[in-house]
């Protein structure tokens, strides 16, 4: 580069720039809406009878590369009935600060239970709650994240929404 | 027997050597070849051939041959699943119709993840359904014990666990009932599935169709740690896997030591271990306090008040050890006491000897036994549940078992046993000298140079032998009895629990207890240091055979373990003593194991000491068995001796754990036909039970006690004495319960 | 026009034989007094002459079967003597009409064989619903009790069976004579090696037993001549089903089975055609109506790939329903599988279920692939012949029948409830199914 013209050449750049919309935008007054298929924070899913699917075989606890998942199982009883099966999930902890929100959680399901959901607004002041508890993962997330038309983007209907 | 001899054949292309008669199973485990299988278990007798997971093609036989059945023979060409496309067809075909009615319910099961159908369904088995009606549905799942679940629909019907109820427990309570795919797994009549070993049916069961109740839905297998370790309960020492899950014992599995379990246990071994979680568990030192009872102290006050109680007594104290500690803890016990403060007198429930050593072999060698003697009034299955399956084995190999209350052969017998190679001696009972007694019966049969001809004496401790050994070896003077006794240690719950060493503790001045539970310690000791289990334990322990086994810290305990602070209270007394069982176990080894035992060597399947050289048991005085008391003249019917027993199910342990009440004993007295033929005693009827107290109990009649004798659980005969008088109860209104009348 | 040709029933037309007396008369149990003349080895030399071939299904050369016995001074145990009345094939019923009419004959082949091969223990297993022929052993036997010679110090023990056509299976029967679950053995080690109580074990068919008096009698190279040379003898042939004159007929091997059905049978009544026969009892290859100009012995049934089985042959008119046919057959053998090995166990569960929704008319047609693939794959897997003979016939009823098959895909049955299988084979619902599957307390 001895032309010469280097210098010109990039503030070209940067004079073209000053002209045009910036990008930046004014989170949180705006939230910028997120693919439908993105990965946020889990929810554990229920029946339309009220039971949980969630059965408690761990299976996304093994599945987890970060080992955020802990699920202790217990029996259903006739008096106690949670799940549609034998067992169910006594204990559900996900932490949320060693979650690495890759899903496999979610594909290792075999009942479709645990899914990930579109928020990522899930900051806190203590690590201590980041551990979500099985309460806070069947509860609806308190804030909601605007989700881009699903219509726009080649994005299948996932099982567990059509088919239970 | 002469060496067989090797046969060569060819199994997927590859040439095997073994030697003939092999099956092929382990044959193609030689190979490094697998061949599948659900129902084939050597341990359980000859192969069944009955889930056809194991077929091979072998050349000249048109048919697919289930592999299991065959032996290994020469020149013969197998092909398995890998290299035959007919043979894989069949296995592939088995899956399939195994899954036909098998429930897809793996993430609630129990075995998922270690299950024998779901690893070869997915080596061998169809991708796809092709089934599309309905499976067949069961009531599930049926409790068949308190400590055993059922569930019918993911039986495969192996057969694997009526084979084991019938041909290795015996017991013949599982059974198959009805027929074809209707064919299922029932406990015989519906009743309770109540044997001493009915746990072993869990673990061979190659799905979830029997599973435990204590671990239902405890862990999955990717979340569990499995610690090598030995069972501490019975001085068998069979070795077992304890399973853990976040800091707590889930199960206990076995570990299979071809020479001493053969991969069996008993139910009190395996469904015992949530006595560690009892719900009277001390977790801190415990002082007296007058009027308040128990108070709590600090660890620091507990060693505290620990040191004034052992320099208050001023030497006059005595040591009642269970016989459940490790070696390395008797040997830090011994030096702190006996080196730091002259204290060496201490107390056992039985004698411990050496003197079988010289005869010594491993227990499988009673398996093979042309003649098995059991001497002695206990039942072997309450001393050492395993030496009882053995026994079984030996029988259905066609050796004679015979059982002898006294120590006294008839010249036929005595002849057999001189002319046997394969000859047991076994001393199930009490008086026996640790087996000083047994080893002169077998050193005057000549048993010294025959290398397949052994003695065992089923001791009542766990590890008796071992803590006296490291108890000797801690220092070097003779054992002087303290009158009075000023200080009484009780080391462990069983010796709480003994009445032999409540009694001691009248006479003492002050009590210090090592105990695990509140309900042993509390009323009568002046300080209580919280105990741990055998399976919080690092250290070793000595098995009825002499051999040397590990035990392995498989959760942590609540409290610091025994010898941590032992260690901690020698230093006080300027004794040095590692807190680290390997280091006390290197220091004891040189002085007990002749240096040549480490640590490590005792390792995962410890092995067995070579024999030593006879030498005649120092006499001690040895209490003899009383005679059959004669009829006294006041009682036309005659006195029985009472003859008290430990029964398998007993225990501070055992009564911890309410799974296993079904199998505690009930309020019985065995009584033989004979003597309850001339008091008019039917099998049930209630009788009273008289001596210095009155009891009522059922009557249970058994053939093969001796007449003359009336058997009651220890926990059952509470302070009945040495004779007893036995009637039907007159009063029909008493319900017999083991009320006192 | 073809006839009988009576061996073992000869003699029990004319005079009632249930009696000692009687059967005395026409020279009974002189065979057993000639063979007790003989040596051991003479009588199986001999009964090898007569090309004797088991009569229960198998097929085996009896004289052969009896020289797998090891002599005395090789196996110390004691020698066993099983016979095997557990008749329990649909179609056959030929052990019954011996038993009921013969039982003498029965009894002297069983003391000749006895002594044959160096047993003293006999003992009979009878199908428990053969009442009939229980009590005709049963005198028999009582009448010749006081007659020590005639009895050698042999015991003759006979044994009610429990309901299984399981045992029918020689090692399943020997399980269940032991008192356990009447489930097959695998084989080896062979009955004749490690039979009862792993005692050296003979089990033969009752057939295969009354004959051995005649053989005996008119000596083996004689009762050769009789059939044909692959299939020595006569056969008690059981003819059943859509026929004029249904009943047992001891014919020599070689009559075709068009003269079986035709000439013996009478033929189909109500001038209706023949569909199909089951050539030896349920649990063979059908043949299809142009197929039974089949001479009636082994090796000619074998080429076009049946069997003779039990010699319970089957016609089936064309009213009949094949789905239904394989239905009950199907069903029989879901019933009647032990449980042990699993292809059977599940397999014929699975057949039943796919025959069923077959007749419903709710299958497709790549179900019906299906139904030959799980019989393929049931054949030659299991543990003892009872599945594999199940997957056979069924799978021959849809490989002769395809198109009946396919007729059943739309619509379902085309013969509906007008399909008289009554008289054929009958539904397994006449035993009572009881699948319990309680909580014990």
């Amino acid at each position: 580069m001895s032309s010469g013209w280097g210098t010109p050449k990039g503030f070209a750049v940067t004079f073209r720039q000053i002209f045009r919309k910036p990008i930046t935008q004014q989170y949180p007054e705006y939230k910028r809406p997120v693919y439908p298929r993105f990965r946020g924070r889990h929810r554990l899913q229920v029946h339309e009878n009220g039971l949980e699917k969630c059965v408690g075989c761990s299976l996304c606890a093994a599945a987890c590369p970060a080992d955020c998942i802990r699920v202790v199982p217990a029996e259903n009883t006739a008096e106690n009935r949670v799940s549609a099966g034998e067992r169910y999930a006594r204990i559900y902890e996900i932490n949320l600060s060693r979650c690495i929100f890759c899903g496999y959680c979610e594909l290792a399901c075999p009942f479709d239970a645990i899914t990930l959901g579109n928020e990522y607004e899930i900051s806190e002041y203590s690590r201590d709650d980041l551990i979500y508890t099985k309460d806070m993962l069947l509860a609806p997330p308190m804030k909601t994240v605007p989700v881009a038309d699903r219509d726009l983007y080649d994005t299948p209907i996932p099982v567990y929404r059509s088919s239970s | 027997m002469s060496a067989p001899e090797n046969v060569t054949l060819t199994i997927d292309g590859r040439v095997v050597e073994v030697p003939k008669g092999t099956g092929l199973v382990e044959t193609a485990a030689v190979a490094g070849i697998e061949i599948p299988v659900f129902c084939y278990e050597p341990r359980l007798g000859p192969p069944v051939g009955a889930c056809r997971m194991c077929l091979v093609e072998v050349e000249g036989i048109p048919k697919l041959q289930a592999g299991c059945t065959l032996t290994a023979q020469e020149g013969m060409v197998v092909g398995t699943g890998a290299t035959s496309e007919k043979a894989a067809e069949g296995q592939n075909a088995t899956l399939e119709f195994i899954l036909v009615n098998h429930p897809l319910d793996c993430p609630v099961c129990d075995k998922g993840g270690e299950c024998p159908l779901q690893d070869l369904t997915f080596r061998y088995g169809p991708g796809q359904t092709r089934m599309t009606f309905p499976k067949r549905t069961l009531d599930k799942p049926i409790p068949i014990s308190p400590t055993i679940a059922l569930d019918r629909e993911r039986c495969i019907l192996c057969y694997r666990c009526t084979r084991f109820s019938e041909s290795v427990a015996e017991d013949g309570q599982l059974v198959a009932r009805n027929r074809g795919s209707m064919s299922m797994i029932a406990t015989f009549e519906d009743e309770p599935y109540r044997d001493l070993f009915s746990g072993n049916v869990i673990e061979l069961c190659p799905v979830g169709a029997l599973t435990s109740t204590q671990y239902r839905f405890e862990a999955r297998p990717w979340e569990i740690q499995n610690v090598p370790t030995i069972c501490g309960l019975c001085p068998v020492g069979c070795n077992i896997s304890a399973t853990t899950r976040e800091g707590k014992v889930k199960r206990i599995l076995s570990r299979n030591h071809p020479e001493v379990d053969q991969g069996w246990l008993c139910d009190k071994g395996r469904f015992a271990y949530p006595h560690l979680y009892a719900e009277d568990r001390i977790a801190t030192p415990l002082e007296r306090v007058r009027r308040r009872g128990f108070g709590e102290i600090s660890w620091d006050d507990g060693l505290d008040r620990a040191e004034a109680l052992l320099r208050g007594a001023g030497g006059r104290i005595v040591t009642a050890l269970s016989g459940s500690e490790t070696i390395e803890e008797a040997y830090a016990l011994g030096r702190l006491l006996r080196v730091g403060l002259g204290a060496h007198s201490a107390v056992l429930p039985e004698a411990t000897s050496s003197a079988l050593d010289a005869f010594r072999a491993p227990l499988s060698s009673i398996g093979h036994a042309e003649v098995v003697v059991v001497i002695g009034e206990e039942r072997v299955a309450d001393r050492a549940p395993i030496v009882g399956l053995w026994i079984k084995q030996a029988r259905r190999n066609g050796g004679d078992v015979v059982e002898l209350a006294e120590p006294k052969l008839d010249a036929e017998l005595e002849q057999r046993l001189r002319s046997s190679d394969r000859a047991v001696l076994i001393w199930s009972g009490r008086a026996g000298g640790g087996g000083a007694r047994l080893a002169e019966l077998a050193h005057s049969l000549g048993f010294d140079g025959k290398p397949g001809c052994s003695a065992f004496h089923l001791p009542a401790t766990p590890n008796g032998r071992g803590v006296a050994e490291a108890w000797a070896a801690a220092a070097d003077r003779d054992e002087a009895n303290p009158e009075p006794i000023g200080l009484l240690i009780v080391s462990g719950d069983e010796a709480a629990a003994d009445p032999a060493v409540r009694a001691l503790a009248e006479k003492a001045e002050h009590v210090l207890a090592i105990t695990m539970y509140h309900g042993l310690a509390v009323g009568w000791a002046d300080l209580v240091l919280p105990a741990t289990s055998y399976l919080e334990r690092d250290g070793s322990f000595v098995n009825l055979e002499g051999r040397v086994q590990r035990l392995r810290r498989s959760v942590i305990p609540p409290v610091p373990d025994e010898l941590g602070w032992i260690s901690k209270l020698a230093a006080r007394f300027g004794v040095e003593i590692s807190p680290h069982a390997s280091l006390v176990f290197a220091e004891l080894a040189e002085t007990v194991y002749g240096g040549e035992a480490s640590f490590g060597d005792v390792g995962e399947r410890a092995p067995l000491p070579a024999r030593a050289a006879y030498e005649p048991p120092e006499p001690r005085p040895v209490a003899p068995i009383p005679p059959p008391a004669a009829a006294p003249a006041e009682h036309f019917l005659g006195t029985l001796r009472l003859l008290r027993y430990r029964p398998l199910f007993s225990g501070p342990t055992v009564e911890r754990v309410p799974e296993l009440r079904f199998q505690r004993p009930a309020a019985e007295v065995e009584l033989a036909a004979a003597d309850a033929e001339r008091r008019q005693i039917r099998n049930g009827d209630s009788v009273t039970v008289r001596s210095e107290s009155i009891l009522t109990l059922r009557a249970r009649i058994d053939r093969r006690l001796p007449p003359g004798v009336a058997r009651i659980a220890e926990e059952h005969a509470r302070d009945l004495g040495t004779t007893v008088e036995v009637s039907r109860s007159s009063n029909p209104f008493t319900s017999a319960g083991g009320e006192r009348a | 026009m073809a006839e009988q040709r009576l061996v073992v029933l000869q003699g029990a037309d004319e005079r009632d034989l249930t009696k000692l007396a009687e059967y005395r008369a026409i020279g009974g149990y002189d065979a057993l007094a000639k063979a007790r003349a003989l040596t051991p080895q003479a009588v199986i030399d001999e009964l090898l002459a007569s090309n004797l071939r088991g009569r229960g299904g198998a097929f085996f050369a009896t004289g052969r079967k009896w020289s797998f016995i090891p002599k005395p001074d090789q196996n110390p145990n004691p020698h066993y003597l099983v016979v095997n009345a557990d008749e329990s094939e649909p179609g056959s019923f030929k052990d019954n009409e011996i038993l009921s009419r013969v039982p003498h004959r029965f009894i002297e082949g069983c003391l000749i064989t006895a002594h044959a091969v160096e047993s003293k223990h006999v003992f009979v297993y009878i199908r428990g619903e053969y009442l009939g022929p229980f009590e005709a052993v049963r005198d028999a036997l009582e009448e010749i009790r006081e007659d020590d010679q005639l009895l050698g110090g042999v015991t003759i023990v006979v044994h009610r069976g429990a309901g299984a056509y399981i045992c029918g299976e020689e090692t399943a029967l020997l399980e269940s004579l032991e008192g356990k679950r009447g489930q097959p053995r695998s084989k080896p080690p062979f009955p004749a090696i490690s039979g009862l109580y792993a005692s050296p074990t003979v089990v033969n068919n009752v057939e295969t037993l009354a004959t051995v008096p005649p053989i005996v009698a008119m000596g083996g190279a004689a009762y050769a001549k009789l059939g044909v040379e692959s299939s020595t003898g006569t056969r008690v042939v059981s003819l059943s089903g859509n026929l004029v004159r249904g009943g047992n007929y001891e014919v020599a091997h070689g009559i075709t089975l068009r003269e079986l059905i035709y000439d013996l049978g009478g033929g189909v009544p109500d001038g209706r055609e023949l569909k199909a026969v089951i050539p030896g009892g349920s649990s063979t290859v059908i043949l299809t109506a142009e197929e039974i100009d089949v001479p009636y012995d082994y090796d000619a049934l074998a080429e076009v790939g049946t069997a003779m089985g039990s010699a319970g042959v089957i016609a089936i008119d064309d009213r009949c329903c094949m789905v239904q046919l394989g239905i009950r057959v199907s069903e029989f053998y879901e019933h009647e599988s032990c449980g042990k090995c699993t292809p059977c166990r599940e397999g014929t569960r699975w057949m039943t279920a796919i025959l069923r929704k077959l007749e419903a008319g709710e299958a497709s047609d790549s179900e019906l692939d299906l139904l030959l693939d799980v019989c393929d794959r049931i054949n030659g897997k299991c543990l003892c012949p009872l599945g594999e003979t199940a997957a056979m016939a069924v799978a021959s009823y849809v490989l002769k029948f395809r198109d009946e098959f396919l007729a059943h895909l739309d619509g379902g049955c085309p013969f509906g409830s007008q399909s008289p299988l009554d008289g054929v084979v009958a539904p397994v619902n006449q035993h009572t199914q009881s699948p319990v599957a309680e909580v014990p307390a």
